[in-house]
């Protein structure tokens, strides 16, 4: 009995918080420690050293950050609309931790496996779109308002291209819950979705960086032309949950792309003899878990950190371009051949 | 016991949002009271076990049309105040047709006999296994095929009726033409000219 | 657990306010359209807890329509509203008493 017993004891709504505890304060460190690594990576790539002053190399440098931003004033423009601009960090955020409901961390470990959890995905991140239009609108500022619209038209573009890329997962899952879309993936690194759904995780991936208004897609702050794009009136906290809202919301893209092009909890070594996961400590490392998962989203996030130094920003109308003249008709198209694969049975992995 | 206290919580901030829509001054509040409302009638469709529906709406409804909302409510940049004109001359005539037509709502839908619990007996709660989303998907595939290609049509026909009205050709916008760039050639770009060297003192 | 009447009730409530809306708002278009889409919304409910309490899912695919058309309608209104909004400049209801564009 023990710990579980006790568990058990506990009200209902008590655990399920506990439960949310366990899920949101780890991704919050994740977060901080991402603009740490996005630092330090990007540092490295142009043959800096990164911040190294904070602690030991520089460890505790997202908590300074975060101290001098939590220590700086909150300023509200005279001429906002107060409540918005206030409320608008709230809903940048609440929808990328929202999400994070029903993302399955390993097998059965996850908070609601519900039957529509691609669907809840999709909806919870056509939510944070609010969070920029309102600070941009609320603001009562050029700079911040241009930043919204761009960023908000950019967002509900890329959301269709995505939408579609999901579209493709769940017929050759032929499921919405996103614990049985893992599950349908079994079989090793061939079996993954990446290869039979190539060019949709292509789609959703660069659709997730265009999402999340991630360089090279980042018109909606570019620095040199919005100064800061839509958050340019924010300051202190208010700019950190914007900042914190961005950073989520690329882990929350790089989990889903991991749980449903990459195989999720499952490890790419599937198929060993038991002789080798009955190992002490090499068969559990080697077989399914949360650190697959783990490994897997921290390639992701490489993959955002290392597209931010190397690409220079898109221009507006270009990013427009790839996504309605580019990324649609490939999704559709590639829909298409999805679906007379699964009804003439082709594809061995898509039975 | 729950799901009781949850409907009427958001059944109260559902006719609270509903109510702002319509009474309130600027419309970009306006229409996020309205984003408000949908928001709060998706969870109450939750309790109604539409889950599928419940995520449609927001993703539909939150997700795309009111933005489209919003933007439109904000680029126009309309002034609040003169449309608002009238507002008092209306309220008697508005606040009668919507008190008559509550009434006889009320009248209908209100009387036990008709709707109450006798006639419609609470359904039993779903069990775990229920999946609403396959449920709509077996009849919208098969019973429902036909309707649902025409309301892909009438979606088809909206896309480009909207981008038809909507396009305006500006003369003096300028952009490149990426395939003309991708196909230029040396001779195009460069010319080459034979001089013979200058001869200095 | 709530009864079906309830449901209905607050269905009826909403329509009314959107019947409401569509009178006091008599000059700004925009707002007219919010109110069609609050009435929308309101028969949607009631389709929705019809569904639930008679366990016929038929009801549940109207409502699927209906989104489905309200979300063309408010695109074309919208279109229509911003063309308007460039020849007339104003999205007064009153304002548009001419035929020619």
């Amino acid at each position: 009995m023990g710990a579980q017993g006790m568990l058990e004891g506990l009200p209902e709504v008590l655990v399920i918080l506990a439960k949310i505890f366990a899920i949101t304060l780890p991704l919050l460190g994740v977060v901080a420690y991402l603009t740490f690594a996005e630092r330090k990576i990007i540092g490295y790539m142009q043959v800096r050293l990164g911040p190294n002053r904070v602690g030991p190399r520089g460890w505790l440098q997202p908590i300074a950050d975060a101290l001098k931003l939590l220590t700086k004033e909150i300023i509200l423009p005279s001429a906002s609309s107060r409540f918005l601009f206030l409320l608008a960090p709230v809903l940048a955020i609440a929808p990328a931790l929202a999400a994070w409901a029903v993302v399955p961390f390993a097998d059965g470990m996850v908070l609601a496996s519900v039957d529509a959890g691609v669907l809840y995905v999709l909806a919870m991140s056509s939510v944070g779109v609010y969070g920029v239009i309102l600070a941009g609108w609320a603001a009562n500022s050029r700079y911040a308002f241009l930043g919204a619209m761009r960023s908000a038209a950019q967002m509900i573009s890329y959301e269709i291209a995505m939408g579609f890329a999901l579209v493709g997962v769940l017929m050759a899952a032929g499921s919405l819950n996103l614990e049985k879309i893992v599950l349908a993936q079994q079989g090793g690194v061939l079996s993954w979705f990446w290869l039979p759904l190539a060019p949709l995780f292509v789609v959703y991936f660069v659709a997730g960086v265009a999402e999340t208004n991630r360089a090279p897609f980042d018109v909606a702050e570019g620095e040199s032309e919005l100064v800061a794009g839509f958050h340019v009136e924010y300051s202190g906290m208010g700019f950190a949950v914007f900042f914190l809202a961005e950073y989520a919301n690329m882990v929350l893209i790089a989990a889903l792309t991991a749980v449903m092009f990459l195989g999720g909890w499952l490890s790419p070594f599937e198929g060993l003899p038991a002789e080798v996961l009955g190992v002490p400590v090499l068969g559990p490392v080697l077989g399914p878990g949360l650190h697959w998962l783990a490994a897997k989203t921290s390639l992701l996030l490489l993959l955002f950190l290392w597209l931010r130094a190397t690409f220079p920003r898109y221009r507006y109308d270009q990013i427009m371009r790839l996504g309605w003249k580019v990324f649609i008709p490939v999704s559709l198209l590639w829909i298409v051949v999805l679906g007379l694969a699964i009804t003439t049975r082709v594809a061995p992995w898509l039975d | 016991m729950t799901p009781v206290v949850l409907f009427y919580l958001f059944a109260g901030i559902l006719v609270f949002a509903g109510l702002m829509v319509v009474t309130v001054r600027n419309p970009v509040h306006a229409a996020l009271f309205l984003v408000l409302a949908f928001f709060t009638s998706a969870a109450v469709w939750m309790l109604l076990e539409a889950e599928f529906l419940s995520l449609a709406l927001v993703l539909v409804y939150v997700g795309a049309v009111m933005v489209l909302f919003l933007f439109v409510v904000m680029m126009l940049d309309v002034q609040g105040a003169p449309l608002r004109q009238g507002f008092i001359r209306y309220l008697p005539v508005g606040a009668l047709v919507a008190g008559v037509a509550a009434l006889e709502l009320y009248l209908v839908v209100g009387s036990d006999r008709l709707f109450g619990s006798q006639a419609f007996p609470l359904p039993q709660r779903a069990g775990a296994a229920y999946s609403n989303t396959q449920e709509i998907g077996a009849v919208l595939y098969t019973k429902y095929v036909y309707p649902f290609e025409i309301a892909a049509v009438i979606l088809l026909v909206a896309i480009v009726a909207a981008i038809a009205l909507s396009l305006r050709r500006r003369g003096d916008a300028r952009s490149q033409r990426p395939g003309d760039q991708v196909r230029v050639r040396r001779e195009d770009r460069v010319r080459l000219v034979a001089m013979p060297a200058e001869k200095g003192e | 657990m709530v009864p079906l009447t309830h449901y209905l009730v607050l269905g009826a409530v909403l329509f009314v306010l959107g019947l409401a809306g569509i009178f006091l708002n008599r000059k700004n278009v925009l707002i007219l359209l919010m109110s069609i889409e609050l009435m929308l919304l309101a028969v949607n409910t009631n389709f929705v807890a019809f569904s639930h309490f008679l366990g016929d899912t038929a009801g549940q695919v109207f409502v699927f329509f209906v989104l489905t058309v309200a979300a063309a309608e408010s695109a074309i209104g919208l279109a229509i509203l911003v063309v308007l909004f460039r020849s007339r400049h104003t999205i007064d209801v009153q304002d548009l008493d001419r035929l020619k564009g």
